[in-house]
């Protein structure tokens, strides 16, 4: 697939180019984002806490494929593509359960939580095969901030450099995420949105905020300087800790105060939010007395689903559950601010292939840093960037 | 007569070995709480190793289906499988585990002969 620009703005000018409209519209391009993107990098898929006890499994979709993951009763988290060895039926034909194995149900072909093949009908029959050979194909687990990461690639990226190494940077040394300690926080509440729009659009959504006096009011009101349509973040992924209002005594709908602050926050992140983007699917925001996380779930180049995940520390999630603290007004303001986000994602997406936005639209000076994401975008499919196509063309104009 | 069929060392808490070196193979299990029991290895139902099954409470369930079958009376619980195990005698003797053998036909599912 070409990709062309046609109208590029010249070199300088305020607004630089955004894919065209087929990028966000074309099932052959999904196809390729599902085989070079979600089916090679880590993606967070689930809580850890979610599997609590040996033998508990969730299924979830990675790109192209469904992966069990389970709770083993020697080996911590484990995952594996949920494919019988034998003649290649769903092991877990649901979405979650809990069993001492993973059986198929249609011969019996039956696996340890651990991955190998344990028993089968007649295999003491067949000695010569081999038990560990014919498990089930696992794929690469890590664990962090609480969460589940797998990646499906033989030989996957680096955990520490892909995910860790970005995310800190991002934070910097002094406002590092690790203060947060967000692997020690319970959640508190999850929403989940079935959202009828390609995945890159909510992202190029969470990364700036020229929106926000547009669509978020009550964001605006807690955070005012997002009224200036700067985001939280900015050009070489760093960071910006955007303050609260002067009024404003916390994170919530109406910014009336919240409830327990993170005890290892740094002075300098009492008052504020922070907002990152994990690439290809991870956002995290932070504020004093919770952390917000979204996974995405690409269902099809128009279809995404978002689990938006609230954290606070174990004891305010207590209460929660207890039903003596009420934190409705914490979770209501970035549950509005989804909702106004992914409403105007669902508006964009029938104009990605309307003949008025074949050549794309075009980002302002406040979210030219999502060029950053295309750049990387256009690199993971393997194409060339039309700005570097242009300045290989510049270069060789000038020699 | 008994026979020496593994020593101490070759057994795993909560797990189950399968001896092939006997015919049916036995199953030796060494429990949570040390006591070691040996019944027939083949589920009733099924060719299936019952020393890859799950025990617990001094009942192994089947790996292929939900029978469970007791250690210590062969008798199976429910359906599918409808017959019980012969249990073996089992006898620690220093590091050796000895078992003599049941002298009853075994209770072998449909195609699996001795």
């Amino acid at each position: 697939m070409i990709i062309d620009h046609l109208d590029e703005p010249l070199p300088g000018s305020s607004l630089r180019p955004t894919p065209p409209g087929v990028a966000y519209t074309d099932p052959e391009i999904f196809t390729q984002e599902q085989a070079e993107i979600f089916e090679k990098q880590w993606n967070c898929v689930l809580r850890a806490d979610s599997l609590p006890q040996a033998g508990t499994w969730k299924t979830v979709t990675v790109g192209r494929e469904e992966i069990i993951v389970v709770r083993t009763r020697k080996a911590g988290i484990a995952a594996y593509y949920n494919v019988c060895r034998h003649r290649g039926m769903r092991i877990c034909t649901t979405g979650e359960g809990r069993s001492k194995t993973l059986k198929c149900g249609y011969h019996a072909w039956t696996y340890a939580l651990e991955g190998e093949l344990v028993a089968a009908p007649n295999l003491t029959s067949m000695p010569d095969v081999d038990q560990e050979a014919y498990g089930l194909r696992p794929v690469h687990v890590r664990e962090w901030l609480g969460y589940v990461w797998v990646c499906l690639a033989e030989e996957p990226p680096n955990f520490d450099e892909a995910v860790l190494g970005e995310v800190r940077t991002s934070f910097g040394e002094v406002e590092s995420i690790d203060n947060y300690g967000i692997e020690n926080l319970a959640c508190g509440e999850t929403k989940t949105y079935d959202v009828q729009a390609n995945w890159k659009l909510i992202i190029e959504n969470f990364m700036e905020c020229y929106h926000c006096a547009t669509i978020h009011p009550e964001l605006t009101e807690v955070i005012p300087e997002f009224a200036d349509g700067l985001a939280s973040q900015r050009k070489d992924g760093v960071v910006h800790g955007a303050s609260f209002g002067d009024e404003i005594t916390g994170f919530t709908v109406d910014g009336s105060s919240g409830v327990a602050e993170i005890p290892a926050i740094a002075p300098d992140q009492e008052r504020k939010y922070y907002a990152i983007t994990v690439r290809p699917q991870v956002f995290i925001n932070t504020v004093p007395d919770h952390v917000i996380i979204h996974r995405m779930f690409p269902v099809s180049e128009s279809r995404t689903i978002v689990v938006c995940d609230w954290l606070f520390l174990p004891e305010v999630v207590e209460k929660i559950n207890a039903g003596t603290l009420d934190v409705s007004k914490s979770v209501e303001l970035f549950h509005r601010v989804n909702e106004q986000d992914f409403e105007a994602c669902e508006y964009t997406q029938p104009s990605m292939s309307s003949s008025a936005y074949t050549s794309g639209g075009a980002l302002v000076p406040s979210e030219h840093h999502i060029s950053e994401f295309h750049d990387w975008w256009y690199a993971a499919l393997g194409w060339r960037a039309p700005e570097q196509v242009r300045d290989e063309q510049t270069t060789a104009a000038q020699a | 007569m008994s026979v020496r069929v593994c020593s101490l060392q070759d057994l795993t808490p909560g797990e189950g070995l399968r001896i092939d070196s006997v015919t049916p193979p036995i199953a030796v299990f060494l429990t949570e709480d040390g006591q070691v029991h040996a019944i027939d290895d083949t589920c009733t139902h099924q060719e299936a190793s019952l020393a890859a099954g799950w025990l617990e409470d001094c009942r192994v369930e089947c790996p292929l289906h939900e029978s469970t079958f007791s250690l210590l009376t062969g008798d199976v619980d429910q359906p599918p499988a409808k017959r019980g195990v012969r249990v073996h005698q089992v006898e620690v003797r220093g590091d050796d585990v000895l078992v003599e053998l049941s002298q009853d036909a075994p209770n072998l599912p449909p195609g699996v002969t001795v």
